[in-house]
């Protein structure tokens, strides 16, 4: 069973076509990259994977539940670290991570237990008791990959997540994202840091205009001369111009 | 209906009110007194309005129920429109909660906060009248069952508000009008006869009349009909909201 499986996606937002007939299987355990210049629908083809937007055609199922009709199932095995920061700027990062477990029905024991162990992780400790918005942007983005993973899902979706975050804490994060990996999760990543991706990713698929353009192993992007920032100019350049 | 994440909403929803107390609890308080000051001490002392009933007593039903609908409009309406306008909302859609654990969570928020207003009211109330009710658990149904109504009325308000100024759109032109003309301050028989018609579509009155008659027995409609109608309406709109946040209209892109 794949862990995720999208047939014939497409999200219209009024007459703009943002996802356009997508077709993408994710298979369990694999380290995904999705790439793609700004607008290209990355961001809107997660969106529909997690609930937040709605499809005109298509179908996605994720770890075999169709999020449409048996929603709930899909939702509980996937955790989301957004781009944009969603967490409410008066609430302390306790508060944020227990009432996130508490939406996947975690137990008041078990949501304590957890959020001790997400705070260590993400090395939050200092800051637990401040509110989200007094957080720098770095905590702001270890808050939300920590909040990802509270419930501990089959799958990550990560939309940029080191934007915004220094050096230091970047290369701590793709340890962690690592270690994830190892244990047998399934991450799927966005980010316009090609670096990152070819550094991590077994697999990556290039969108434009809502439709897939490359479907590349890591062997393409990593074979002699070749790495991904240059494959994808060329493969983007030559899609542009058509 | 999962009870960890019905409690967890609801709990959030509560929260959220008590962080901001001069604003949700202390304010409505305030005007609350006033009204009982002006309308029903200082006014209401030279009032000889009906043969047994202090003005004090009479008013003070119509004064409770106006700060309870502010209550629970307020917190439904504000909570969700603020959640869709930074998009905390997405923090729920993306999680395994149904609609229906989402729309419980709003209403019990909002009916705390309505009953915690209510709550202070009736406390401030026993310094200037008895106010004991005469029927506890019709007094009770009246205040829930319109603290329902109004925090699932502020949850279409929460949805369709663009702005921020939209949240007061409805309260000031149509609920709080209405209220006010509903029979707090008056009874219907001392309207023009041709307007008594008209007051007694006003779905306020009925709301007015039952609390009025579970505190001082005293009811100008028809009580088991108002009350039918009341739940009627607490299910339509339920229904209605469920329906909204099922399509995931202006909740989901």
């Amino acid at each position: 069973m794949s862990a995720l499986e999208i047939k014939q996606l497409t999200k219209k937002y009024d007459d703009t076509v943002a996802v356009d007939g997508l077709d993408l299987t994710i298979k369990r355990g694999e380290f995904f990259g999705l790439l793609g210049p700004n607008g290209a629908g990355k961001s809107t083809t997660i969106k529909c994977i997690t609930g937040i937007a709605q499809f005109d055609q298509g179908s996605i199922t994720v770890m075999g539940h169709d999020v449409q009709k048996d929603y709930q199932a899909a939702r509980a095995t996937i955790g989301l670290s957004p781009q944009e920061f969603n967490a409410d700027i008066f609430a302390p990062i306790e508060k944020i991570l227990d009432y996130v477990g508490g939406y996947f029905g975690m137990a008041k024991g078990l949501r304590e237990k957890r959020i001790e162990e997400v705070i260590k992780q993400f090395g939050l400790e200092e800051h637990r008791g401040k509110p989200f918005g007094k957080l720098s942007g770095g905590l702001k983005r270890r808050l939300i990959l920590a909040r990802a993973l509270m419930h501990d899902p089959d799958i990550l979706i990560l939309d940029e997540p080191t934007a915004g975050i220094d050096v230091e804490q970047r290369h701590a994060l793709w340890d962690h994202l690592r270690d994830l990996h190892k244990a047998g999760k399934t991450i799927i990543l966005t980010s316009h840091y090609l670096e990152e991706v070819e550094k991590l990713c077994d697999r990556v698929v290039v969108i434009n205009k809502g439709k897939k353009i490359a479907d590349w192993d890591k062997a393409h992007f990593t074979k002699g001369e070749n790495n991904l920032e240059k494959a994808y100019l060329e493969l983007t350049r030559n899609d542009l111009q058509v | 209906m999962n009870m960890i994440r019905l409690t967890t909403v609801s709990r959030r929803e509560i929260q959220r009110f008590l962080r901001i107390p001069i604003q949700t609890l202390v304010s409505p308080w305030i005007s609350a007194t006033l009204y009982i000051l002006v309308f029903g001490v200082i006014v209401g002392s030279r009032i000889d309005f009906l043969e047994g009933i202090d003005y004090i007593d009479f008013v003070f039903p119509g004064i409770l129920m106006l700060q309870l609908i502010g209550g629970a409009v307020g917190q439904s309406s504000s909570s969700l429109y603020f959640q869709r306008w930074t998009h905390v909302i997405d923090e729920m859609l993306s999680s395994p909660l149904s609609y229906a654990e989402m729309i419980f969570g709003y209403i019990i928020g909002a009916v705390a906060r309505a009953l915690a207003v209510g709550m202070g009211i009736y406390v401030i109330a026993l310094l200037f009248t008895d106010a004991t009710p005469d029927h506890v658990f019709a007094f009770l149904f009246y205040l829930v069952t319109i603290a329902i109504i109004f925090s699932l009325i502020g949850l279409i308000i929460g949805l369709w508000a663009e702005k921020f100024e939209h949240l007061n759109v409805l309260q000031s032109f149509v609920i709080t009008p209405l209220i006010y003309v509903g029979g707090v301050f008056n009874s219907i028989d001392m309207l023009p006869e041709s307007m008594q018609g008209i007051a007694r579509l006003n779905p306020f009155f009925y709301m007015v009349d039952g609390l009025r008659y579970s505190m001082i027995s005293y009811s100008e409609s028809p009580l088991v009909a108002g009350a039918v109608g009341l739940v009627t309406v607490a299910v339509v709109l339920f229904l209605t909201v469920w329906t909204l946040f099922h399509r995931g209209w202006k909740l989901r892109a």
